[in-house]
């Protein structure tokens, strides 16, 4: 009885679909090449995984609270242009570099909160707007041309961000625990804290959040800075570990995080988020990256199945919410 | 007779040049269920933002057990202890029972900066309140509201006015809706606030329903009360029905 039940409960959460997509998944691409799951691929796989997964993790909050931020691709591109720039014309040191344009993405994600809060526009149109503003900027200090970056070995922030090394013969970055511990922190924030509870109701019903004395237009702006801190953030990391700071790179970035997160059971209308189901929709859909290249379908299909993976997983949440609210 | 917890003054109200309250006296005793009638567009909803600190007045004085007040925001008025009960805007369907109950005033365990809920508290009273309010069957206080019944989210929200001190609790179409056995718990709901020492406003188009609780009916008409002290068991239905739609111009007693 007591086992039954726990079954219910494990199959109307809002993370079992995912979880068994994920599954399916990683058997199907096992079945056709073994390759798949050899060691070697594992790492490459999660190395360009947790990068992007750290916008994720930060965008499941702000979704929930009810906004999105089209933004996160463009900072992601434009955060390491700014601290490769202060460095490489030798104004700073690299990790006050670091700390600057962490501080400038902080302040672009104020303006995109106060933008929607304080003008009540829509973060639809705020963030695209702000999207071209940033990519715009990187472009034009830049004249469009990558900077150096080659100067990072030896520096202590490259290793603490990316540094690698070998858990038996898998070859792991750093970035792996900044994600581990980002999505157990925010998974924290939103499920057990006070503040998780103002962000649910933020994105649930913010008339009557706002009757009980929920800060709603502050949980918003603090999302959006935490959100457009975490994009530098990965953005960073990833110029470090490829040693490319280039001011195009993270273009459509923010659609595939959105996606991730909406796959995961976030619901795009806000009130409901979740951190497990983001972690899943994240492997869910970079495993669907590699797997496809690695069992011989064209790169270019790729969007195709991202595209099938997102109407599915969709059509499926909406019927366990018809099915869950009938059944009670 | 019991002090006057709310008093309402000459309140005016106008939306441009429509004038939506037109010089209102109102008020609300201790531990007394007020039913406000009246036909659509009589003034209810107005008075009732008015007081719930939703709409400002143009001109009025509001006292609160005899002090005055100025009603700026809903927040205001939950401070002077005035919560207002919605059919359903009050309450986040996604979260559970618990969590909307004590939405904005969460307990905290442990060290101040981990900022985490005391969830077992929070369970712990809202199970408590349920039973105080009178809910019939046993549902658990991490239930979601989105699989409440419309009359256990009257229960919810009445709950929560009830455990952080309203004084007035104001029901605007609490009924509505609501099956017959639903609406019988609701008005349990009510008596139960009632005689455990708070005030309400109860406001209804089922006359029917006004008569089984309240203990004294104001009627509006076009912006102003037209009966203020009607005792619904001295009083037929018909008689309040010709007075709110003008009939009868009004009861003397």
């Amino acid at each position: 009885m007591q086992k039954a039940s726990f079954l219910r409960t494990a199959i109307s959460a809002p993370e079992f679909g995912p979880f068994v997509l994920l599954v399916l998944e990683l058997a199907v691409f096992y079945a056709i090449n073994p390759e798949f799951l050899s060691v070697l691929n594992i790492g490459n796989t999660l190395t360009f995984t947790v990068e992007l997964g750290l916008i994720a993790l930060a965008m499941t909050l702000l979704m929930t609270a009810g906004e999105f931020d089209l933004s996160v691709g463009s900072l992601f591109g434009f955060a390491p242009v700014v601290m490769w720039t202060l460095f490489n014309a030798g104004w700073t040191s690299l990790g006050v570099a670091f700390v600057i344009s962490l501080v400038i993405a902080a302040l672009i994600g104020l303006v995109n909160g106060l933008f929607v809060t304080r003008l009540k526009i829509p973060s639809f149109l705020v963030t695209l707007g702000m999207l071209l503003v940033v990519r715009g900027t990187a472009l034009f200090v830049t004249d469009g041309f990558p900077q150096r970056t080659w100067s990072a070995s030896g520096q202590w922030i490259a290793s603490l961000l990316v540094g690698d090394f070998y858990l038996g013969p898998l070859r792991v970055y750093a970035s792996l625990f900044w994600f581990i511990a980002a999505a157990v922190i925010l998974g924290y924030v939103l499920t057990q804290s006070k503040f998780g509870n103002w962000i649910q109701s933020t994105g649930g019903n913010p008339v009557a959040a706002q009757a009980r004395g929920v800060h709603v237009s502050t949980v918003k702006v603090a999302l959006f800075i935490l959100t457009a801190v975490m994009s530098s953030f990965a953005g960073i990391i990833s110029s470090i570990r490829t040693s490319a700071a280039n001011p195009n790179s993270g273009s459509g970035y923010e659609l595939e995080v959105i996606a991730m997160v909406v796959i995961g059971g976030t619901a795009l209308t806000g009130g409901r988020g979740t951190i497990l189901g983001t972690v899943l929709g994240i492997l869910i859909l970079r495993v669907m990256r590699n797997g496809i290249v690695l069992i011989g379908v064209p790169g270019l299909a790729y969007n195709i199945f991202i595209g099938a993976i997102i109407l599915g997983m969709m059509a499926l949440h909406s019927w366990l919410e018809r099915r869950h609210q009938a059944g009670t | 007779m019991a002090e006057d917890l709310i008093r309402m003054e000459r309140i005016n109200k106008f939306f441009g040049r429509v004038q939506a309250l037109d010089d209102v006296n109102f008020r609300v005793k201790r531990q007394e269920i007020v039913g406000l009638l009246g036909d659509n567009g009589a003034g209810k909803s107005t008075l009732i933002k008015v007081l719930s600190g939703a709409l400002r007045v143009t001109s009025g004085d509001i006292y609160v057990r005899g002090k005055r007040v100025e009603m700026r925001s809903t927040t205001d008025a939950i401070a002077e202890g005035i919560e207002t009960i919605y059919q359903d805007s009050a309450l986040v369907t996604q979260l559970s029972i618990a969590r909307n109950l004590f939405l904005g005033r969460e307990p905290i365990r442990g060290p101040r900066f981990l900022n985490r809920m005391d969830s077992q508290r929070m369970d712990e009273v809202a199970g408590d309140l349920l039973r105080r309010v009178g809910i019939g069957k046993a549902i658990p206080a991490s239930t979601p509201i989105s699989s409440l019944s419309g009359g256990e989210r009257q229960a919810v929200a009445i709950a929560r006015a009830m455990y952080f001190d309203s004084d007035l609790i104001i029901l605007d179409e609490p009924t509505n809706n609501l099956g017959v056995a639903e609406t019988q718990g609701v008005l349990r709901f009510v008596r139960n606030a009632r005689d455990s020492g708070h005030s309400c406003i109860f406001i209804a188009h089922n006359i029917h329903h006004v008569f089984q609780v309240v203990d004294r009916i104001v009627v509006m008409r076009r912006g102003k009360i037209v009966a203020d002290d009607i005792d619904p068991k001295a009083t037929s239905v018909a008689e309040v029905e010709r007075v709110i739609t003008g009939d009868l111009s009004s009861l003397a007693h």
